[in-house]
């Protein structure tokens, strides 16, 4: 059953992505200055977060700036991978009330979307990486995977929302306020060693927590990824998909009566 | 070989008095149990189309048939019974899915063709075609927000007919558009036809149907009523028997009116009611016909009619002079004649009884019309006179336009 539907998303590559490169554009109203501008709300924050830490409360921490950015365009990802991925159902009911293809498109595309205008933003970070000249070791190999799990993850919460979102419509508005609180449950802004011990052990049952740390160690501090750390990410983002589909293939047949 | 099987497919709907829609609801709510009514869409459908076949389904509205053409589409899925779709299905349920006016043409056609299943090579090559078919070479990066909703059914249409369907489902694309937009339509299903595309074709316009379709079947309140040759089952559909066919109100609102002790009626001023004359012979009902000899009130235009009018004469009477009169919808006087005229000789009435308006062809394409009908002396001097107090549909079974048809023939 999961070859078959796999086939048949293969079937439907163009498909995802032409969903997805067009919400992308979108998004940008079709200009090279919209996707300046996309760019400025990032820096702006980078740049006040900036101030803020290290002047101001005086964080020690090596190469802060990248610190900061890398984990600003990681948690944006998840942010915006999982509100346009919960939307996917809602926000294209036109399509769902007319026409059948697998429903997972729309939510696979949005999380591609989120993707797409994440690598966008990447650019910025690697021009940072190449400013400070940070050495690159070969720890970065661990990144690709880390960033994949972080994919897998936010999809499957994208399937379990956008499911759940066409049925109840206040997910929308519960799901914002838990990414607001999420934001600073994670170590973003700071490290995880301003904690108590015990408190760390809550803090790291976040699987996205950990991807940031992980990332940031094997991207910017050359040093390699904890085994016990990449388990738990494996393990939350195989829950989280199995989760998300099993969920999503429950309501799926009744998506279009409903919404 | 059957490209589409469905069999004992059942459809209810759940429609909630209350409807939850937020989680807080559903949680506050969840000892109390949730009132509902249900509505059986789709009851026991059992059919097959074949290869190369194509299926009309025909009804009145809120019959089950766009729910039924979802169902195969599986945009909705049955509650009970089975669909097996053995071909690629390529629906037409509505044109320009997922259009997105902020995009430009050529992007909207490359998402559309996509979701129409064509595969990118395909659609590159076939880009520059589509366009020119819309006749929108100009406009190819305008955005679509820019483009009338003409231009947007033609860049739609254009685009997918390009796709290489196998099963076509085509849910009344053809009630959008002006005339060149449906011929071309037409063209175009006939071109399928002819390549042997299995098509599902639902609609209203019974001309098309009549054309297209070699089977049809037809639902009534979700419920199967007949699947057979297409010629029949309209038939069927037109006379479909007293109570299936919706009585136009002109005529069942009469049947009622004119029932009520005539006292009632003789209080309002005479010039103002629709009826007038001393109702020495006094018209009680006239009904209509159809050539299966049931009572109906739509027929199809070039079937046989049959006006009887059901008379009381209330004393022997031997001057009676019964006639009719027929009215446009708009009022305008069509055609009238009475016995006199047809030199018919009338016996000397007296009870009640019947006579009959043998009508052989009816000549009229499409439209509602009004019937006046009467009964007077020699002289004019009404006995009874309904002032166009009957109404009767004609439906359409050609392509020719107007209200009338004139017999002609083309030749060199």
């Amino acid at each position: 059953m999961i070859t078959k539907h796999l086939n048949e998303l293969y079937a439907y590559r163009n498909l995802i992505w032409q969903l997805a490169w067009s919400e992308f554009k979108l998004r940008y109203k079709n200009s090279i200055l919209g996707y300046f501008w996309s760019l400025l709300e990032p820096m702006l924050m980078l740049t006040v977060l900036y101030v803020v830490f290290s002047n101001l409360m005086r964080v020690q921490v090596e190469y802060f700036q990248l610190f900061l950015l890398l984990g600003i365009i990681l948690w944006n990802f998840f942010s915006r991978a999982t509100s346009i991925g919960m939307n996917a159902i809602v926000g294209k009911a036109n399509m769902v009330k007319k026409i059948y293809f697998p429903r997972d498109i729309f939510v696979i595309s949005s999380c591609i979307t989120a993707l797409l205008m994440s690598i966008f933003e990447s650019f910025i970070f690697i021009m940072f990486m190449a400013f400070f000249k940070v050495s690159i070791s070969t720890n970065i190999a661990y990144a690709p995977l880390i960033l994949f799990f972080l994919f897998v993850i936010s999809l499957g919460l994208s399937l379990l929302l956008s499911a759940l979102n066409v049925f109840y419509r206040d997910v929308q508005f519960i799901w914002q306020v838990v990414l607001q609180a999420g934001f600073f449950a994670t170590p973003i802004l700071y490290t995880l060693d301003i904690f108590p011990e015990n408190l760390q052990k809550i803090i790291l049952l976040n699987p996205i927590a950990r991807i940031i740390i992980s990332a940031r160690d094997t991207i910017i501090y050359s040093a390699p990824a904890g085994t016990e750390d990449l388990l738990f990410m494996c393990i939350s983002s195989i829950v989280s998909l199995l989760i998300g589909y099993l969920i999503f293939s429950r309501f799926e047949p009744r998506f279009a009566e409903e919404i | 070989m059957a490209a589409i099987e469905v069999e004992h497919l059942y459809k209810t709907f759940r429609i909630p008095h209350e409807k939850r829609t937020t989680l807080f609801e559903a949680l506050t709510g969840v000892f109390k149990p949730q009132a509902y009514e249900t509505f059986h869409a789709l009851k026991d459908i059992n059919f097959t189309v074949e290869d190369g076949e194509a299926l009309g389904i025909i009804g009145v509205n809120g019959s089950g048939k766009s729910t039924l053409l979802k169902i195969i589409a599986n945009v909705l899925r049955p509650t009970g019974g089975n669909v097996n779709i053995h071909r690629k299905i390529t629906p037409f349920l509505e044109l320009g899915v997922g259009f997105q006016p902020d995009l430009t043409a050529v992007e909207n056609v490359k998402i559309y063709a996509t979701i129409m299943g064509m595969q990118k090579r395909e659609i590159n090559d076939k880009l520059d075609e589509i366009i020119e078919f819309a006749g929108l070479e100009k406009f190819r990066d305008t955005k679509l927000k820019n483009f009338s909703s003409g231009m947007q059914v033609r860049l739609a249409f254009s685009t997918a007919i390009q796709t290489d369907p196998e099963i076509l489902l085509l849910d009344e694309v053809l009630a959008v558009g002006d005339m060149e937009f449906q011929q071309k339509c037409l063209d175009v299903l006939n071109q399928y036809q002819k390549d042997g595309v299995t098509i599902v074709f639902v609609s209203h316009d019974l001309g098309a149907v009549r054309r297209f379709c070699d089977r049809t079947l037809l639902l009534n309140k979700g419920e199967q009523v007949v699947l057979g040759d297409t010629g029949e089952v309209i038939d069927r559909y037109v006379y479909g028997g007293g109570e299936e066919a919706p009585t136009p109100s002109g005529n069942k609102n009469e049947s009622t009116k004119n029932e009520p002790d005539p006292a009632e009626t003789e209080e309002k001023p005479e010039n103002k009611t629709p009826r007038w004359g001393d109702r020495t012979v006094e018209i009680i009902n006239v009904e209509f016909h159809d050539k299966f000899g049931n009572k109906g009130s739509r027929f199809n235009s070039f079937d046989p009619m049959t006006i009887r009018i059901f008379y009381h004469a209330h004393k022997k009477i031997s001057d009676a002079v019964f006639g009719i009169a027929l009215y446009s919808e708009n009022g305008e006087n069509l055609f009238g004649t009475n016995t006199e005229l047809k030199n018919f000789e009338l016996e000397t009435l007296e009870g009640k009884g019947h006579v009959d308006l043998m009508i052989e062809r009816i000549p009229m394409i499409t439209g509602r019309f009004l019937l006046t009908v009467a009964v007077h002396t020699h002289d004019q001097k009404p006995y009874d006179w309904h002032d166009k107090q009957y109404s009767f549909d004609v439906i359409p079974t050609c392509r020719d336009v107007g209200l009338f048809e004139v017999p002609c023939n083309w030749k060199i």
